[in-house]
């Protein structure tokens, strides 16, 4: 190589080393913003903290607004479902009868039916009902044991009286004869 | 050699890159810091159960609002600790630090359990460490008593070990995890926070041991694979920045071909391959590399290596030539980030990419986001995910979003609301005077009389025996009839027919007597019995005219105050509307300024490179032209 072209080249390669040292440490880490910037992005998150506790409290004042107004305690009455173990059976769907009438035809996601196992409960129905005695019909239908479709239905009859009734229905294990069991509990 | 003066520059992005924003990795799970919390032991309210229903499907808004509205109606009794608990971790799976904070001071101030208490102190370290106060938290770490339950308790060692590295007291962390033999996943994440601070630090052989241990295992599933890969990668350019290009290679060969991590991978290999004095192979995975998405930094880098390697195998021909072809390529993707730059300048681009957002909550679908269609507005989405504060930013933005819909969806119930409290105004207006005319004509207070003087003549019919007074309709006919002969009887003259039909009439009056005599208790109990009953009718009608009454009188008093709440109500909303808007516009210029701040660092970078490939290109014309002159 001739000495002055090779030092030409040497030095271009310096300078662009160089300039690529500065390119890359501006790279490195977190962009480092200015104060203002930084500020803004706190002020901003702030004010979006205190709307998104503004708006959970609305909606908490809407949520009992809406169940006051539409099921008033003294007419309300609430069918819950909760699962213990449940290892005998895998939901698919609930139909709720009331009086006869068919007031839910519930089909399950995954999602809900791990909810369920996971300790959730499920507000399955809430309605409005005069004071007196009532039947209730909840027909269970899955998978039973060995994977066999499995269709069950567990009867009630209940007192209404002047407060709130609330109704749970529960899917436990029977681990005597490792079949599943749907039994009803009353809550005022 | 100007290409190989970057490596230094790429290893420290790529360890930069591989710590998450906290300064750690963390696991997947950690992500969404209510989602570990337990559940009670047995629900003994049913609305928690409801609200534990909505927090197990991940969906923590309508959890956090029915807790909310059940802990105010007073449906939440046998479950306080545990819903102020629950309360706090939602608060902060909303992003909602300082409300969380709040809650969980405000919980310890209290008597609570020291399970309650534990967690409770847990969570605050996990804020404190999260917004950079590692003394806080590490006090707060300190004040655990007992073993926290389920995942909380391995998360707890790896937020006690990442506290401590973020002091840089590595030999401390060091300590902590040498008692950790397991092989549990966040042990792995222990392992691998506390290499890569060790290698940062400076101390690279200490910090090479954790990350081959993480960089050898096993994994089970996909985030365990991710982790091994960021293991090797972190450890393979530790290795090469020591200039040990063999075992570098080895790191590096581990990372799987087709994970987040493979183009890093590959381009360090190049690297390792060069520095092992073998170009040949290192064009292997740097002309791989170079036919992947130009998006990527290494991609882009990997068309300066591929030249450097020709180079370095004296093919300066095809050199030349792929130093043209990467100017070429910079430009083009030059004129890409400006477009995209002129696109989030020009507004609106992140609804653009929210619409490529999954429509359910919950965790990771800002990562889905990464398989956004390709537009000015998302092209870049991918690198600008990696930032943090760009993620904080796009999930408040969401939020913002979701608000709006929420008070939408609302908006719309408390039209429907306002009718219905206008229709029962009505119902009341047009029903009140029926009902009052009908209640008009019940007596109840004469009923009541009624009733007591037929006790009263009960109890003398039993106190006399009255057998009579107790018969049947006919018998008792019968009777008044033989009280009618015998007053006829007596009104004959005296003589035998007189005496016959006497003694006639004595036996058919002994007969009923008997049959009512014999009657007798049977029909008193039964008109007791009959009296109970009337007077519980009667005290049931008392209780329900009563309960008229009320209604009557408090119907409208409680239509009016459900008029008024849902007026507080509208004015509210009326209220969060605009404050919503402006935020989300606040929000969007932050995050359009983040953007496009990010996307100048890429152009500058990509000019950089593009002046190194002229560069190289003429210093290859030099030494042609010095070659030619020789000659």
């Amino acid at each position: 190589m001739n000495p002055s072209a090779h030092s030409l080249a040497a030095r271009r390669l310096r300078l662009c080393a160089g300039m690529l040292i500065l390119a890359a440490a501006a790279l490195v880490g977190p962009r480092a913003h200015s104060t203002d910037a930084a500020a803004e992005i706190r002020t901003v998150d702030q004010d979006v903290q205190a709307l998104k506790k503004e708006l959970v409290t609305l909606n908490r004042d809407l949520f009992r607004l809406e169940e006051e107004l539409l099921y008033p305690a003294s007419t309300q009455v609430a069918v819950f479902l909760s699962v213990n173990l449940g290892t005998f059976f895998a939901l698919d769907s609930v139909q709720l009868t009331l009086d006869g009438k068919e007031v839910t035809n519930y089909l399950y996601t995954e999602r809900e039916v791990e909810a369920l196992h996971r300790g959730g409960v499920q507000k399955l129905f809430l309605g409005n009902l005069k004071a007196g005695e009532h039947e209730l019909v909840a027909v269970f239908t899955g998978k039973g044991p060995h994977d066999r479709d499995y269709r069950r239905g567990t009867t009630v009859k209940f007192d209404k009286a002047v407060g709130a009734k609330y109704v749970e229905l529960r899917i436990t294990d029977r681990e005597a004869s490792l079949q599943p069991e749907f039994t009803v509990r009353q809550w005022e | 050699m100007a290409v190989w003066r970057n490596r230094g520059w790429l290893t420290a992005v790529a360890l930069v890159s591989l710590a998450a924003p906290g300064g750690a990795a963390w696991a997947e799970e950690a992500a969404a810091p209510a989602r570990d919390l337990p559940p009670p032991g047995k629900v003994r309210d049913l609305d928690y159960g409801d609200v534990l229903f909505h927090f197990f499907q991940d969906d923590y808004f309508e959890s956090i609002v029915r807790l909310e509205a059940a802990r105010d109606m007073g449906r939440l009794e046998h479950h306080r600790g545990d819903a102020e608990l629950l309360s706090g971790g939602l608060y902060l799976s909303l992003g909602m630090h300082a409300e969380a904070s709040r809650i969980f001071a405000e919980l310890l101030r209290g008597p609570v359990p020291q399970s309650v208490s534990d967690r409770a102190h847990f969570y605050l370290a996990r804020i404190g460490y999260q917004r950079g106060y590692y003394r806080e938290a590490e006090t707060a770490l300190s004040r655990i008593k007992g073993t926290l339950p389920g995942k909380l308790e391995p998360e707890r060692r790896l937020l006690a070990a990442n506290v401590l590295m973020a002091q840089q007291r590595y030999a401390e962390a060091a300590a902590q995890l040498a008692t950790w033999t397991d092989g549990s996943r966040w042990a792995q994440y222990a392992r691998f926070n506390l290499g890569v601070a060790l290698v940062r630090s400076g101390d690279a052989a200490r910090g090479r041991p954790y990350l081959e241990a993480v960089g050898t295992m096993v994994p089970r599933d996909d985030e365990e694979r991710a982790l091994k890969d960021r293991a090797n990668l972190a450890l393979g350019f530790a290795l090469l920045q020591e200039r040990a290009p063999d075992p570098a290679a080895a790191a590096l060969a581990r990372v799987r071909l087709d994970g987040p991590y493979t183009n890093k991978a590959l381009l360090g290999l190049g690297w390792a391959e060069t520095d092992a004095q073998r170009p040949d192979r290192a064009l292997v995975p740097w002309l791989e590399l170079r036919e992947r998405k130009v998006l990527d930094a290494a991609v882009q880098e990997s068309y300066l290596a591929v030249p450097y390697a020709y180079a370095k195998l004296a093919s300066n021909g095809q050199a030349a030539e792929q130093y043209r072809h990467a100017v070429a390529a910079y430009e083009t993707e030059t004129r890409h980030l400006d477009e995209s730059i002129a696109a989030i300048r020009a507004g609106g681009f992140l609804d653009a990419i929210l619409e490529a957002a999954p429509a359910e909550d919950g965790v990771g679908w800002l990562w889905q986001l990464k398989a956004a269609p390709e537009a000015p507005h998302t092209r870049y989405l991918y690198h600008l995910l990696a930032s943090h504060e760009f993620q904080e930013g796009l999930r408040n933005y969401r939020d913002l979003r979701l608000m709006q819909r929420n008070l939408e969806r609302w908006s719309s119930s408390l039209e429907a609301f306002d009718e219905m409290i206008a229709a029962r105004v009505a119902a009341n207006e047009d029903r009140g005077p029926k009902a009052a005319r009908a209640l008009e004509k019940v007596d109840l207070d004469g009923l009541a009389q009624r009733q007591a003087d037929l006790a009263a003549k009960v109890e003398e019919v039993a106190a006399s025996r009255d057998v009579a007074a107790l018969a049947t309709p006919a018998q008792a006919q019968q009777w008044a009839a033989l009280a009618e002969l015998e007053r006829r009887i007596a009104g004959l003259p005296e003589g035998p027919q007189r005496e016959a039909l006497a003694e006639r009439h004595r036996l058919l009056r002994g007969s009923l007597l008997w049959e009512l005599d014999s009657a007798y208790k049977l029909r008193l109990w039964k008109v007791r019995q009959g009296l109970r009953e009337t007077d519980v009718e009667l005290a049931r009608a008392r209780e329900q005219r009563g309960l008229v009454d009320e209604a009557g009188i408090a119907a409208p008093r409680s239509t009016e105050g459900f008029a008024a709440r849902v007026g507080e109500l509208g004015g509210r909303m009326s209220d969060l509307q605009p404050r919503i808007d402006r935020a989300a516009a606040a929000q969007e210029r932050v995050l359009a300024n983040v953007a496009v701040a990010e996307l100048e660092a890429q152009k500058a970078r990509l000019a950089s490179y593009a002046t190194q490939a002229q560069f190289a290109l003429a210093a290859l014309y030099d030494s042609a032209v010095a070659a030619g002159g020789g000659q």
